[in-house]
This record gives C-alpha cells, sequence and structure tokens, in this order.
C-alpha cells in the first residue's frame, strides 16, 4: 500500500448495457481489519452517498453482500482489504441481472431453488412423530457438509456453465436437492431427482469446481452435484434393466 | 429495467466473458479440452510421419495432459469427493510429470532426443 492508499475501482450505473456504466475510482486510507464492506460503507457516508451496494448482517451469516474483487465473487463483510493489493476492482455478481452498481437481482437464484423445491416435504412417519436419525449415520455424514448454505450467490457467480447457460440450475439449488434427497424423511426425492437430472440440471455441469473453490463457507456444491449424478445414473440403470426383463417378461 | 424480469440472455459461446473466475480446477479443465483438441490435429501427422521426434514428444505430452486430467475427472464422478479435488489434481499433475520425464528423458534410447 504505496502512501498507505488503496485505489478502489468500483462499477457504477444500472443494468448490464446501460449508457451510464462505468468506473469511478475512490481513494481509501486503510483502517486495522478494514473490510470490503467497511469501504465500500465509508465511501457511502465520506465519498458518495449515491452508491448503492447490499448487506445486512456484517458479520457472514446472511450472503447478501457478496460481490466481485478483483474478478472473483466474494463477501464482502469477511474479505479483508490487506489481502488485495493496492488497486482493487469491486463489481457486482456474474450471472444476475443488475439491478444498480453493485446490487443484483437474485431472482435466477430463488427460481433455481424453486425449480428443486428446497423446502421439507416431510413422509407421513416423518410429520407424525419425530425421526431418529443419529449423527454418525450414513446419511447425516452424507448430508452435513452441505447444510451451512448462507444463499449468497458466490457460487452462482463463480460457475462458467452458468454463464452459458442462464437456464442451468446452479450449484447453490442443486446442493440443497442433494441434502433432501439424501434424507430419509423426505417424501418428494423422487420428484427431486427427476427435475435435477434434466439438461439443465446435474449433466449441465462439467466438473470445473469453481463453485467449491469460491465458497466461502466451505461447502463443496460439485460434490453434491457429483452425488446426484452418481444416484441419478443408478436410478437410470435400474429402470433400463427392469425395462429389458420386462421386455423378456413371457407373453411380452 | 427490463432485465429484472428474468436471468440474462444467452451469450455466444465465443464471449470469454462467459467464462467467470479462474481457478486451478477450471484450468484443468481448459487444459483438458485443449490438449484433446490439439492432440486431434497432430495425431495424423504423428501417423505419417512416426519418427518425428518433435511430433513424438508432443503427443507424448498431450496424451498424459489429457489422461491426467480426465482421470481426475473420472475419480470424482466415481465418488473422489470434489471438495478436495485441487489436492487431486496437484497429485496427478506429479504423477503425470514424472511419467513424462520418465519416458521422455529416461528412455532416451527410445526418444533419440536429448
Ligand atoms: S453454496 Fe456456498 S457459495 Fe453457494 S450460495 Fe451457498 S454459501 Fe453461497
Ligand atoms: S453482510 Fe451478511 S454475509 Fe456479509
Amino acid at each position: 500500500m504505496v502512501g498507505g492508499g488503496v485505489i478502489f475501482r468500483v462499477r457504477r450505473g444500472g443494468e448490464a448495457g446501460d449508457p451510464q456504466e462505468r468506473y469511478q475510482t475512490y481513494a481509501i486510507t486503510p483502517r486495522p481489519r478494514m473490510t470490503v464492506l467497511d469501504v465500500l460503507t465509508s465511501i457511502q457516508s465520506e465519498q458518495d452517498a449515491s452508491l448503492v451496494f447490499r448487506y445486512s448482517c456484517r458479520v457472514g451469516m446472511c450472503g447478501t453482500c457478496a460481490l466481485r474483487v478483483n474478478g472473483r465473487p466474494r463477501w464482502a463483510c469477511r474479505t479483508l482489504i490487506t489481502e488485495l493489493g493496492e488497486s482493487v476492482t469491486l463489481e457486482p455478481l456474474a450471472n444476475f441481472p443488475i439491478i444498480r452498481d453493485l446490487a443484483v437481482d437474485m431472482t435466477p437464484f430463488s427460481d433455481g431453488l424453486k425449480r428443486v423445491r428446497a423446502w421439507a416435504e416431510p413422509t407421513e412417519a416423518a410429520a407424525s412423530a419425530p425421526a431418529r436419525i443419529p449423527p454418525s449415520s450414513r446419511e447425516r455424514v452424507r448430508i452435513d457438509p452441505h447444510i451451512e448454505c448462507i444463499t449468497c450467490g458466490i457460487c452462482y457467480s463463480a460457475c462458467s456453465m452458468l454463464g452459458h447457460d442462464p437456464a442451468f440450475l446452479g450449484p447453490a439449488a442443486l446442493n440443497r436437492a442433494y441434502t433432501l434427497v439424501c434424507d430419509s424423511r423426505d417424501a418428494a426425492s423422487a420428484e427431486r431427482l427427476a427435475e435435477v437430472s434434466g439438461e439443465q440440471g446435474i449433466w449441465r455441469c462439467h466438473s470445473q469446481f469453481n463453485c467449491t473453490e469460491a465458497c466461502p463457507k466451505g461447502i463443496s456444491p460439485a460434490t453434491a452435484i457429483q452425488g446426484l449424478k452418481r444416484q441419478a445414473a443408478a436410478s437410470g440403470a435400474k429402470s433400463f434393466v427392469s425395462s429389458i426383463i420386462g421386455g423378456r417378461a413371457p407373453g411380452a | 429495467m427490463a432485465s429484472l424480469s428474468g436471468p440474462p440472455a444467452r451469450p455466444p459461446f465465443w464471449n470469454l466473458s462467459a467464462w467467470r473466475a479462474m481457478y486451478p480446477g477450471m484450468w484443468a479443465w481448459v487444459i483438458q479440452r485443449l490438449s484433446a483438441v490439439v492432440l486431434l490435429v497432430i495425431f495424423p501427422f504423428h501417423v505419417l510421419n512416426p519418427y518425428n521426434k518433435w511430433l513424438r514428444i508432443a503427443v507424448l505430452a498431450l496424451v498424459i495432459l489429457h489422461g491426467m486430467h480426465g482421470l481426475k475427472v473420472i475419480f470424482t464422478d466415481f465418488g473422489f469427493p470434489a471438495r478436495h479435488q485441487r489436492k487431486l489434481l496437484w497429485v496427478l499433475t506429479a504423477l503425470g510429470a514424472a511419467a513424462f520425464f520418465w519416458l521422455a528423458y529416461l528412455r532416451k534410447a527410445f526418444w533419440g532426443f536429448f
């Protein structure tokens, strides 16, 4: 940090292609343990009140502050500027429609969650009495690494397949689907598996692992997608075999 | 704000802005695909001209590059946890480099190269 200052280039303007779109530069004098979110609030209060960005919890829980820092999606409230060098570029998340400046419209992301029915649909047994599932059970061991998602959209922004196909369900929705499909209390696993098995679901994933590298919560959506691929392949193989056996049945 | 009604339009495949953050796993993927394309182009020349040492070493390097990264995809498809894919990438890259130097250098009689 030459002279103690850091230059922030911030993307301004409305939706992509807006004639007002530009990069505006702000000089910031770093304070100890200053985060990217601190930089944004200080720009807004001291230099430019018109800067638009989104945040809520400031402590890495709500997932609303995500943006691209030097091209990579990160959470603003937990990214220290000491890691970033003397010149930092801030842009809105990729793969989302931009509302203004750094704020994006999360609708495509929440649509993906709706498409996989990201809510619990319990079996009758699970709805009527508490299920006993030990933490060491196979299903908990599979599900537990995938449950801490804060729906920040960082994996969605990092995914190059989403850049090519905006209809792709995306890493977070598939990660959520995996936690439900693996859950013995879930009554809608077959429907979920059918929804995610389409061309715009798991098979759109090309195993580039950007989601896994980028997730600030240490989740690996790609691991979930690989798990769903194996389950879909197994159920496809099963129905293929039974159709062959069915075809050979006497009188068929 | 017309764009708020849905996701952004699908960009043409040559639009590299759709290639988002490039992490090591993504580079590995790109190298794996590119090595296949280059192999397709040079392999016929290698068949026509099997003793050209440059073509031989290029084919060797590309086959190893393509194969090692292909193994990574196969392993993760069949249950190797993708959260450890970076470690897998480095291990396979090291093994591939070792195989390349063993074949290309230690067996110099075969390659007639160094
Ligand atoms: S999986 Fe990770 S990166 Fe993706 S939305 Fe959830 S917390 Fe964010
Ligand atoms: S402001 Fe809530 S996660 Fe950053």
